[in-house]
């Protein structure tokens, strides 16, 4: 099986976190103990830095690991500290960044159509993944205004979460969770038989999560191998390849 | 790779004959909170199967969340149908000491029940409180396994707190659920200085941010949560050491692959997987896997 995980972290944290990786090249060893194939990564500077360093510094820390898939994060225009909305895309489109990254709570702006109206309609239209961490209902209040927002979330928190995101999945078909987080017993089984296997993405959570968790897990989920598959990577390169920039 | 074999073997199985799994903390029934799909018994005794769980130790949802009485005598019964794959706690509820005096005067007599279980976050009760001492004195005269709920900086289950009623009540054996989630530093140090306190491994994997919960925690008070969990497992091996760790799922919440994947993709050894897994656990629960008993 392909493991393409969809949120992993790297880069230095201010408190103690008895194993993360500093650099790509420990990021690399961690996926290959556990047999992960590809990455969509971040860099801890773009969520404790400001976004546009942290996005610097990933494309040079990546560079030549091809397995290292690279996301930006992004933040509201009206402040002017991250490009124009036409630059961010060709940048992106030059960079080969096909996804992106927002931390709401870190970053303190709201997630509804006043801050991120000019923006979203924008990434809609070009179908360009959002990896969203932030509660439900603030995702919810978000797709509300922009419905066909191609969106992957679901590290929640904590307590089982399916009573707020199954509503959210019926109503808006490009929402996805991810897996790292979705760790109730039978759960991707009974997203499976209700959704069908395309609106999960595997994701190992790391450093967040302990590593090898969420992987076991989907390797042992009683579900089809085709749907395996799917949830295990290959969702995941279809929403990227589905990304327009050009 | 991981070079485990029996890192291998439950990727490639899901479980493992030479290094099965003994859970110490599970329950039984739905939870008014969440949509648990396993929670249908049938339904667990699968997870058991796929995930090779020779045994779990159990608490009824009901007995912690409103009806101590009706509760425990529920896991009675499914003890008493599955002696060979459950064991029971009996649930404490501090708030009701009459209840707590006539279920001690009768616990000898039943049957599959290794210890009790607090869960003082949500019965808003200090496990320092005098009011658990019945209990406590009564599992520290018959030697019975304590499993207390613990969370980071929690007013009543914090870890420094199990820490002092362990002390207390020497002879009993106290199990930290969740290892006092967020405070590792002193949960672990207490485990690694109490020869009595144990490390219960349930939920710890996930990281736990309730402040992204849009309904809250259910409890008065949002407990903390570790942000960054990777590596705590070694941690608590390098600290406190493998033979105070054992395994825990909470199952029918969460699954036992996600937390036996967090164990045998740590940077231990086979040794300390064992440990962890079911060796521990066989020490702890002794005569109690015994069903011919």
């Amino acid at each position: 099986m392909r493991f393409f995980d969809c949120t992993c972290g790297f880069g230095p944290y201010r408190t103690q976190v008895f194993r993360f990786a500093r650099t790509a090249a420990e990021l690399l060893e961690e996926m290959d103990f556990c047999g992960i194939d590809q990455v969509l990564v971040y860099h801890t500077a773009q969520r404790f830095d400001m976004p546009a360093v942290g996005n610097d510094l990933l494309l040079k820390e990546v560079d030549g690991h091809s397995r290292l898939i690279p996301t930006w994060t992004i933040l509201p225009s009206q402040t002017g500290e991250q490009p124009s909305l036409e630059r961010l895309l060709s940048a992106m489109n030059e960079y080969g960044v096909r996804a992106l990254r927002l931390f709401p709570e870190d970053h303190r702006y709201f997630l509804d159509d006043i801050t991120w109206g000019d923006q979203m309609a924008v990434y809609m239209e070009r179908r360009i993944p959002l990896f969203i961490k932030t509660s439900l209902d603030k995702i919810g209040n978000l797709l509300r205004a922009f419905p066909d927002l191609v969106v992957v979330t679901g590290t929640q928190g904590s307590n089982p979460l399916d009573r707020y995101a199954w509503p959210l999945i019926e109503k808006y078909p490009n929402l996805h969770l991810e897996t790292a987080g979705y760790l109730v017993d039978g759960i991707i089984e009974a997203f499976c038989q209700r959704y069908g296997a395309g609106r999960l993405i595997f994701s190992s959570g790391f450093p967040d999560h302990a590593n090898g968790a969420a992987l076991l897990m989907l390797a042992q989920a009683d579900i089809s191998e085709n749907e395996r598959q799917a949830i295990a990577g290959d969702n995941l390169s279809r929403l990227l390849a589905e990304a327009i920039l050009e | 790779m991981n070079p485990s074999p029996i890192a291998r073997e439950y990727l490639e199985k899901g479980r493992s004959v030479a290094c099965p799994i003994i859970d110490m903390h599970g329950h039984i029934g739905p939870f008014y909170g969440a949509y648990l799909p396993s929670a249908p018994l049938d339904r667990m005794l699968r997870s058991l199967e796929r995930c090779g769980v020779q045994r779990i130790v159990c608490s009824h949802h009901v007995a912690i969340s409103y009806d101590v009485e009706r509760g425990n005598a529920l896991i009675q019964d499914v003890i008493d149908a599955h002696p060979d794959k459950f064991l029971g706690y009996w649930v404490i509820n501090p708030n009701y000491p009459d209840i707590i005096e006539k279920d001690l005067r009768t616990f000898d007599q039943r049957r599959g029940f290794v210890g009790i279980k607090f869960w003082p976050d949500y019965h808003l009760v200090p496990v320092t409180s005098p009011k658990y001492a019945p209990a406590l004195e009564y599992a520290n005269e018959h030697d019975l396994l304590v499993m207390v709920h613990t969370w980071g900086e929690s007013p009543f289950d914090a870890p420094g707190l199990v820490g002092q009623i362990a002390q207390r009540y020497p002879k009993a054996r106290f199990l930290m659920a969740h290892c006092g989630h967020g405070e590792w530093e002193t949960a672990v140090s207490i485990a690694r200085d109490l020869p009595n306190i144990y490390l219960d491994l349930t939920s710890v994997p996930n990281p736990h941010d309730f402040t992204l919960m849009p309904g809250g925690s259910l409890m008065p008070r949002a407990p903390v949560g570790g942000a960054q969990v990777n590596g705590i497992i070694e941690y608590m091996v390098e600290t406190a050491g493998s033979k105070k760790v054992v395994f825990g799922s909470d199952l029918p919440w969460y699954s036992q692959h996600y937390h036996a994947g967090a164990i045998l993709f740590a940077r231990i050894t086979d040794e300390a997987r064992h440990d962890i897994l079911h060796r521990n656990a066989e020490r702890l629960l002794g005569r109690h896997l015994d069903v011919t008993r």
